[in-house]
Formats: structure tokens, C-alpha cells, sequence
């Protein structure tokens, strides 16, 4: 099953872009065609893929061509191991993920554990090629494997208080070397609105690229939310609850007003620091623009009816 | 050959052997880049590695006289200059990075980042200041500038300040509550504030009598 394509969506007044500002990334684009392929990749590095031209497409046709697994598996933010991206992968192979089990409580009529190895027999894992965009302004094309989060949640069926679903990272210091770095609240919890999580979209995903979970992609179950900034996939889930309130999340919970939660990618809302507007495709030259929702406007927009998404970020 | 005659050459080959250790940095960077060595987002690894390149030569010029001070050895200013030209080169890389590199020369979207968002216009004006120590850092303008030159300079000092926050800036977190990767930018902060503490008699005076007893 796929589910990774932009569809024109119909326009909002808060998502249109200013004028001189649209202008002036069709033309970047345009731009990029010359230096992009020009010069700059004259000798380019065997391992960027020049999937996309964008002398070729129009800005809303660029393509969206899988990345390798190579640079997703080899760039990843973890911070329970390394900040350092490209040495996740190494710190993260005594990481133990077996036997491994999920806890789904909270307000539901049965909680209880899952073993993965029940979570895998009891739900078909599909694939779901999704986009998948960092808060940092980097992107990929990520060919996931899961099922839908809204199978799990039903299986243990939410009562009528339950509004919102928090989740819970691991949190093994001696598997992890930056867990008591002191820098960070961990262990690393992340939320979602109940109706968000129930979405067709919201998947947890087991493997990549038909292979199983590694571990420094959030082995072996982890949360994907493609609409979402990154920071919201919540990787090596141990815990589920579903909860009355707004749960805290690790990055609104280290810097409210820069990290919301909601976290829906968005272009024209900035980050305090740096622009939204634009993105760097892990593996091609060059920047595209940022897509409003990630490109899945027109499955999630009616989540969000009547929200400003201004406040709520 | 005379000593004197002998030291002043072997001086010449050391300045020529540092110039030529600071451009290796920017060769290494080139070719890793050739290579594709800058890992799956080469256009940050670069303005990261730049950027850092450029805080430790400014940290390395500034750190030149206090040691030499507090240590009683000859100044040789020459160094500190060379250091400090290579800060405002690799400062200036870093900027064409970003400009060029990331975002392809679009004035329009350059501006609009650079109004918009603090951390790098704080960074620009780093820049700009670098730039400016550099080309007047020549005996021509020495002379011409007489004491202003001095207080010119000291300007070096802001630009170090501006960068530190720049850096602070850039990563991910909350400045406040010092959560987030503030590893490398702490670091640099507190060399930094000891240079400074550094640069005060009543600071300097005391250490140095200490360390060079001890040494003589």
C-alpha cells in the first residue's frame, strides 16, 4: 500500500505563501537547476542520487524518489546514544531488542502487554512509503513497514476518557551512551491527539525496506506520523497509554516555544530560529519547498478544522 | 652564520609551515567533498565543519598573546595575525557555503533568512567584522590608523561574542535551561571568558609571577 503522493489540495487563506516569497523560491528552484547540476556536481559524490532535476518539473511535480537505505539508516537523530547522526548507527548495535514487549494501558477496557512477537502474528504489516520530515529542515522518502496504529488502540478498546495517547521511549543507560549525559529529560515521550492517532496515516512501523527494524531506526516498533515533524516518530516504543489530558512530549517539555505539539509540518509557520519554508532532500543538491502537512494535506486537514495553526504548533 | 641571522630564518620557515597547516583544513574539506566523504547531508557537515574551523582559529588567536604573557615568552605577533586571517577566511567559507552552496545565490530568500532570523544575522555581523580586522590588519594601515587601530582591533573581542552566540543558536534546544547539545558551544563559551579574564593585569599579573617561578 502507498500513500506517498501530494494531491493539489484545496486552498486555505492561512496556507497561502506571500507573494514575493513564492516568487522568489520558483526562481530559487529555477536556480538551483544551474548551479545544482552545473558546476557544484561537476564532481559530484558517487553517493548523491540526482533523482530529482528540477530544470525538468515544475516546482509542484518534483519527485519524490525513495532514499537509500544507506543514508537512513546511517543518519539518524537518537540522541539516547549520540547527537552525532552518522554515529548512531554504531552506537546502537549492542542495543538489545529482543525479547521486547509493549505496554498499552491507560484509560482502555483491556491493558495489557504485547510481545512483538504477538504484535506481528495478530497485525498484517504492509508497506507505507512516507515522506518524512525533520524540524532541522532535512527530509527523506522512507519506504516503511507497519500496520495502523488505530488496530492496536482498538484491540485494547479506549474508553470514553480516553483523549489523547502518550508514548514512551526506552531508556537503557548501559545499552545507551548519552542516556545520562545530563543534557537531555529522557526517557523520550512523545503524544498525539486521540483522533490523530486513530488516522489511517498514523502507522507503527517494524522494519524498512522489507528488512527488520534497525536499531538505530527505533528497533524493533516505532511510531511514524508522516505529517508531522520527525521529532513526533517516537522510536523503541516500550509504552502506550491512553490519557485524559494534553500529555508532555521531550522537545515541548525542553523548549515550549520552539517544539509545540502538534509539530505539523508547515511552511509558513517558522521556527523561532530558522525558516520552515524550505528543505534539503537527504541525497539530492540542492532545496525544495517545504510541502503544508508534508504533503498530506488533504488526508489530515480535517483534524485540524477551526484550529489556528499559528497557536497550535 | 651569525646566530641571530640563523633564528630569523628558521622564524621565516615556521611562519611559512603555519600558513600553509592552515589551509589544510580547507583542502581536507574540499576533497572529502570530491569524495563524497561529508556524509548524507554535506551541505551541513560543511557549514558545521567550516564554522568550527573558524572558532577555533579565532580561539587560537586570541589565546596567542595571554599565553605568551603568562608564560614570558617572545609575543611574535606575526602568528596571532596569521590565525586571525585564517578565523575571518574560514568565517567567510562558511558564509559561501550557506549562500552558495545551500542556498544557491537567491538573493531574495538569503535576505528574507537573514532579516528574519537572529542567529544569522548575529553570524554576518561576525563576519563583517572579521572581514574588516582582516584587510586593515597590514602594516599600511597600522601607520595610517595610528592608535584607532588598536581600539579597531579590539573589536575582535565583539565578533567573538557574536559568534559564540551564533553558535549557541544553531542548536537544537533551550539556551535557558541548557538542555539540548550544548557540548561544543560551552566549551568554546568558557575558553573564551577565560581569554577574556585573561587579558586583565590584575588576572594576568598574579598567574604569571606564579608560572614563571616555578619554570625559571
Amino acid at each position: 500500500m502507498e500513500h506517498e503522493k501530494s494531491h493539489s489540495i484545496p486552498v486555505d487563506p492561512g496556507e497561502i505563501t506571500p507573494k514575493h516569497i513564492y516568487q522568489s523560491r520558483r526562481q530559487f528552484l529555477k536556480q538551483m537547476g544551474i548551479f545544482g547540476m552545473g558546476a557544484l556536481l561537476a564532481s559530484c559524490a558517487p553517493a548523491l542520487n540526482s533523482g530529482s532535476d528540477p530544470m525538468d518539473a515544475p516546482d509542484e511535480d518534483l519527485a519524490d524518489n525513495l532514499t537509500s537505505y544507506e543514508a537512513i539508516t546511517g543518519y539518524c537523530n537518537f540522541y539516547e546514544f549520540t547527537t552525532n547522526k552518522e554515529q548512531v548507527d554504531e552506537n546502537a548495535q549492542d542495543f538489545v531488542t529482543s525479547p521486547w514487549s509493549v505496554m498499552v494501558d491507560g484509560m482502555v477496557e483491556n491493558p495489557r502487554a504485547f510481545s512483538m512477537e504477538e504484535i506481528l502474528a495478530s497485525f498484517t504489516q504492509e508497506e507505507r512509503i512516507y515522506r518524512m520530515r525533520c524540524v532541522e529542515g532535512w527530509s527523506m522518502v522512507i519506504p516503511w513497514v507497519g500496520f495502523p496504529l488505530h488496530e492496536l488502540l482498538e484491540a485494547v478498546v479506549p474508553t470514553e476518557q480516553a483523549k489523547y495517547v502518550l508514548f514512551e521511549a526506552a531508556l537503557v543507560p548501559d545499552q545507551m551512551e548519552g542516556a545520562n549525559s545530563g543534557l537531555f529529560p529522557f526517557p523520550y515521550l512523545e503524544g498525539l491527539r486521540l483522533d490523530e492517532a486513530m488516522h489511517d496515516l498514523t502507522i507503527l512501523a517494524t522494519g524498512l525496506y522489507d528488512e527488520p527494524m534497525p536499531p538505530q531506526n527505533g528497533a524493533p516498533i516505532r511510531l511514524v506520523v508522516p505529517w508531522k515533524y520527525g521529532f513526533k516518530s517516537i522510536k523503541s516504543i516500550v509504552r502506550i497509554s491512553l490519557v485524559p489530558d494534553q500529555p508532555p512530549t521531550l522537545w515541548n517539555t525542553v523548549a515550549p516555544q520552539e517544539y509545540g505539539f502538534y509539530a505539523n509540518v508547515n511552511p509558513n509557520v517558522d521556527h523561532p530560529r530558522w525558516s520552515q519554508a524550505t528543505e534539503r532532500r537527504i541525497g539530492e543538491t540542492g532545496r525544495r519547498e517545504t510541502l503544508f502537512m508534508n504533503g498530506y494535506a488533504e488526508e489530515v486537514l480535517p483534524l485540524y478544522e477551526g484550529m489556528d495553526l499559528t497557536i497550535n504548533f | 652564520m651569525p646566530y641571530k641571522n640563523r633564528k630569523k630564518r628558521n622564524l621565516e620557515w615556521i611562519v611559512r609551515g603555519v600558513i600553509v597547516i592552515g589551509m589544510l583544513p580547507f583542502f581536507a574539506l574540499l576533497f572529502a567533498f570530491w569524495r563524497g566523504q561529508l556524509g548524507f547531508n554535506p551541505v551541513e557537515t560543511a557549514l558545521q565543519r567550516t564554522g568550527e574551523i573558524a572558532v577555533v582559529f579565532l580561539l587560537i588567536s586570541l589565546a596567542w598573546s595571554p599565553i605568551k604573557r603568562l608564560f614570558g615568552w617572545p609575543m611574535m605577533l606575526r602568528f596571532r595575525k596569521i590565525f586571525g586571517l585564517y578565523a575571518a577566511f574560514y568565517a567567510f567559507t562558511h558564509f559561501a557555503t550557506f549562500a552558495i552552496w545551500d542556498y544557491g545565490l537567491n538573493l531574495a530568500l538569503i535576505m528574507m533568512e537573514i532579516r528574519e532570523k537572529p542567529f544569522i544575522l548575529l553570524g554576518l555581523a561576525a563576519l563583517l567584522i572579521l572581514l574588516v580586522l582582516a584587510a586593515t590588519s597590514f602594516r599600511y594601515w597600522q601607520k595610517k590608523l595610528g592608535k584607532g587601530w588598536r581600539t579597531l582591533h579590539r573589536t575582535v573581542y565583539a565578533a567573538a561574542v557574536l559568534v559564540l552566540v551564533h553558535y549557541f543558536l544553531a542548536v537544537k534546544g533551550n539556551l535557558f535551561s541548557l538542555q539540548g547539545d550544548y557540548g561544543a558551544p560551552l566549551v568554546a563559551a568558557l575558553t573564551l571568558l577565560l581569554l577574556f579574564l585573561l587579558r586583565f593585569p590584575f588576572i594576568y599579573r598574579p598567574l604569571a609571577r606564579i608560572i614563571q617561578r616555578k619554570t625559571s
